[in-house]
């Protein structure tokens, strides 16, 4: 592709909030009516409720957390393609904090989700002897450690961020640079702990030194096809249509397809040197997922996650194509919702497979409410960094 | 935004420190050295005789080569008890070896394949000596699974042959999927490597004085005229490489760590092994890298091409895999302790406080975990000797954590009357001494006989091969500007 010149001014461009005013209302509308079902299905079918609400966080979960990944990598590497979409990544990061509000219901139902928190001292050796981790007191903190680092970093990346927008003094670059070097180990330390004491910790007896690993995987691939999906509705309103050109599409593709394999990479590896040992501690983690019906979802998530989005988004015109990718990144985003219900519902469900209403309203409730939230930030700001010092650059580019 | 006022504190800020200049992208080669400089410095290389210096090296290197020859030929003629091997320890300093030279190897196809995917252009200045040390490091590496079954003139059963040979291969064994991890990715670092070269041979041969040399460089230059049809395949055929050799990088160290990870040992078995080892892997080799890349650009005098920006680029990435390393080390202490099984309890303790507490503490802790550390700070990065200590202590570090994973894992077994040290013989000790001088003779022959920097692609970097790079402009030209004293 030959260089452009139809550079845009980098004067910003402002979502007209009051536009899509009538979404808004639907997507409050439709985030309450789920809501006021969710505390019905926490009143009279509680466990399951407990188990369809922490699935449909541990989605939502990722899938922020990814976005605060992509955005903190963007500084620590010192990109430039990242800088038009950079904006939507820290808009999505900062929505960390109505997930923290979210996850109370997890808290409030703990004993429902987890056996540990019921299991009385002395009925089993295995867990009395790592009752210094899995306690309440302590799973709590842990909680709420984790939590307030990601708000406080996704907020202050966000602020510094837009305080650039009004003198693109490359100061705000360097401190963002410091902030995210600074994030990285913790993000790590974070997100692998809470992938542990959430989703893990359901089956006490279980553990795989590659679990963060593999949240981390999954929660980075569907986060940059969230992404996509995102600069993709937004340019089919009517914005960032001379900022975010083909190029930054076929980018993202290219994440895509690096982290589709690098998910089967890392869930490949974790399988089978599970499977090879066949130690019946660790086994008992996938036998549960692998046996009755629940083997036609994980055979579906092999073949959806891996197999059909590597084929596809290995051709360089599907990632040249924003509404082809778009549907490849749906893809990706439903495989993801996949690979978190085959994590959490067995754990409930480890006679087969058993879809429940509360499985729809608790995914519906948590998306909506943050969809609403997202559309309220996204009219704050500039929908790119104006006065990015790499703008221009990241306008430039060529693959 | 409509209001446009700044903040007068930024502005002071702004002032002291001057970010501007700090966000600068720096330039790959200084010194606005043109085509002509870089061709001349790196041929120059090759075309002039040898230094004595070479001549002192390689007959050091030789000799310590030669050395750990015979002891493959008194190991093989003798036999494997010739090693300190013995119950409980079966794998001791063959399996570390092998497994250190292969991490080393992992280099060359990261920084040639990966980063390349990447477009990170500062690759240009270092992939051409890291594929060579990729091409050597397996060489030494491929020496020890081949030596340590003991008949060595049966390791061909290895080979997928037909079955009516009656050798039926083991498919389940992770050794066996070594055999073809390991030969695919020689092959194509080997073709990768190649193909890199072609354009590099033809302006040897283009330079060369003697018909010898002319005829030498011209057969391996394979007819390179530099026309644009043979470039637009050249570069097709380099991304292709690049793309299977990507996937490669992390399939041949995961595969190695199968050995061990396939199996039901405390501190063997653990999920994390494949990216971990991996890590590892860039990690060491880019240790090696960059203890091979100093003293040649010291030597050759090559600061203009192998910028500190290099060096700083290549020290993050070493913080960065020492990092997830430190990482996996982590992870496998917190959940030995979380099964809450007393064996896999007992190994993790055992690596640190017992009869090799030491290898943990200095090799793994230490050089592994914390020197990398010192990266996080701008000026040690910039400091080649705190650079060239730091991969030091990584590449010794990284023999140490192999050494303790393997004999670590061993030499206190299930059944405690077994218990049992590893001590190594001296053809242990001779033959890994002998690989390392394998190792530095085949580089010196490299950088005798090949240009050890890729001159072609340091040329697509510079400012001059920008198809819009503006003539007039540029006060720096060679006709425009004094470009005489440029090609000094």
């Amino acid at each position: 592709m030959s260089e452009r010149t139809d550079i845009p001014k980098p004067e910003g461009e402002y979502f007209e909030s009051e536009r899509f005013g009538g979404l808004s209302i639907l997507l409050a509308l439709v985030a309450f009516v789920a809501i006021v079902l969710s505390v019905v299905g926490a009143v009279i079918d509680t466990t399951q409720f407990a188990h369809s609400w922490l699935f449909a966080f541990a989605v939502f979960f990722t899938l922020c957390a990814g976005c605060f990944f992509w955005a903190i990598v963007h500084f620590a590497v010192d990109a430039e393609w990242t800088v038009v979409v950079r904006r939507q990544l820290e808009n999505i990061a900062v929505l960390m904090l109505p997930l923290a509000i979210l996850f109370i219901p997890v808290l409030v139902l703990r004993h429902h989700l987890y056996e540990w928190m019921n299991t009385p001292v002395g009925a089993d050796p295995v867990l009395d002897s790592k009752r210094q981790y899995l306690n309440w007191n302590f799973f709590l903190i842990r909680a709420i450690c984790f939590f307030l680092f990601w708000i406080v970093a996704s907020q202050l990346l966000r602020r510094l961020s837009i305080l650039q927008d009004k003198d693109g003094n490359p100061a705000f670059t360097l401190k963002l640079r410091k902030l995210a070097f600074v994030s990285l180990p913790l993000f790590a330390f974070c997100l692998t702990f809470g992938a542990c004491d959430w989703l893990m910790s359901l089956n006490y007896k279980w553990f795989s030194t590659m679990w963060g690993v593999y949240i981390f995987a999954g929660a980075a691939g569907s986060s940059m096809s969230l992404l996509v999906l995102v600069i993709t509705a937004l340019r089919k309103a009517g914005y960032l249509k001379d900022v975010v050109t083909l190029e930054h599409y076929h980018i993202m593709g290219k994440w895509m397809l690096a982290f589709s394999v690098f998910w089967a990479y890392i869930g490949f590896s974790q399988y089978m040197l599970i499977w090879y040992a066949n130690i019946p501690e660790e086994t008992q983690y996938f036998i549960a997922r692998n046996t009755e019906s629940w083997w036609y979802l994980s055979l579906l998530l092999v073949l959806g996650r891996f197999f059909i989005a590597f084929g596809i988004l290995l051709m360089r015109f599907v990632k040249k194509n924003p509404g082809e990718l778009a549907g490849i990144a749906i893809w990706i985003i439903c495989m993801q919702i996949l690979d978190m219900y085959i994590i959490v519902l067995p754990a409930l469900h480890g006679t087969g497979v058993h879809v429940s209403v509360w499985d729809f309203t608790s995914l519906i409730a948590i998306g909506a409410t943050l969809a609403f939230i997202y559309l309220r930030i996204v009219g704050r700001s500039s929908m790119f960094p104006v006065r990015d010092p790499r703008l221009i650059e990241s306008l430039k580019l060529v693959n | 935004m409509a209001n446009e006022s700044t903040f007068p504190e930024v502005i002071a800020e702004e002032a002291s420190s001057s970010p501007e200049a700090r966000i600068q992208r720096q330039p790959l080669v200084l010194n606005k050295r043109n085509f002509s400089w870089i061709t001349e410095r790196i041929t120059g290389v090759v075309e002039q005789r040898a230094p004595r210096w070479w001549w002192v090296t390689f007959t050091f290197t030789a000799t310590i080569a030669s050395i750990g020859l015979f002891c493959l030929g008194y190991q093989i003629s003798t036999g494997v008890g010739t090693w300190g091997l013995n119950h409980p320890v079966g794998w001791a300093w063959d399996i570390t070896n092998f497994v250190f030279w292969i991490g080393i190897g992992h280099a060359g196809t990261l920084i040639s394949a990966i980063l390349y995917l990447l477009r990170q252009k500062w690759r240009t200045s270092i992939n051409r000596s890291a594929e060579a040390m990729t091409l050597f490091a397996v060489m030494c590496a491929a020496i020890f699974p081949g030596i340590h079954v003991g008949r060595v003139w049966m390791a061909w059963y290895l080979a997928p042959l037909p079955n009516n040979y009656g050798i039926w291969p083991n498919f389940r064994s992770p050794l066996m999927w070594d055999v073809f991890a390991v030969s695919t990715y020689f092959t194509v670092s080997v073709l990768f490597w190649y193909t890199g070269l072609v354009p590099d041979l033809a302006t040897l041969r283009d330079r060369s004085t003697t018909k010898i040399k002319k005829f030498l460089f011209g057969i391996f230059a394979l007819g390179w005229r530099g026309g644009n049809r043979q470039w637009r395949h050249y570069e097709m055929a380099y991304l292709l490489l690049a793309g299977l050799s990507t996937p490669l990088v992390l399939s041949v160290h995961s595969v190695v760590s199968f050995d061990f990870a396939t199996s039901v040992l405390p501190t063997w078995h653990t999920t994390i092994f494949p990216p971990y080892f991996v890590a590892g892997a860039i990690f060491g080799g880019f240790a090696m890298v960059l203890t091979l890349m100093l003293p040649a650009r010291a030597i050759f005098k090559l600061h203009d091409v192998i910028t500190p920006a290099h060096v700083d680029k290549m020290a993050k990435i070493i913080l960065l895999t020492g990092s997830f390393v430190a990482y996996a080390y982590a992870m496998e202490f917190f959940m030995a302790w979380y099964s809450g099984n007393q064996y896999e309890r007992f190994a993790f303790y055992n690596r640190v406080l017992g009869p090799y507490w030491w290898y943990w503490w200095v090799g793994m802790f230490f050089c592994n975990f914390i020197s990398p550390q010192l990266f996080w700070f701008r000026w040690c990065r910039r400091n080649v000797f705190v650079v060239y200590f730091v991969c030091m202590c990584v590449n010794a570090g990284m023999w140490y954590e192999r050494f303790i994973i393997i004999v670590g894992g061993l030499h206190r077994d299930f059944l405690p009357s077994s218990w049992g040290i590893f001590h190594a013989t001296w053809v242990d000790i001779w033959t890994f001494i002998g690989t390392l001088g394998i190792f530095t003779s085949l580089f010196l022959l490299f950088v005798r006989f090949l240009p050890l920097i890729a001159m072609s692609e340091v040329k697509i970097v510079v400012p001059e091969a920008d198809p819009h790079y503006d003539v007039d402009l540029a006060s720096h030209h060679p006709v425009g500007a004094g470009g005489m004293e440029r090609n000094q």
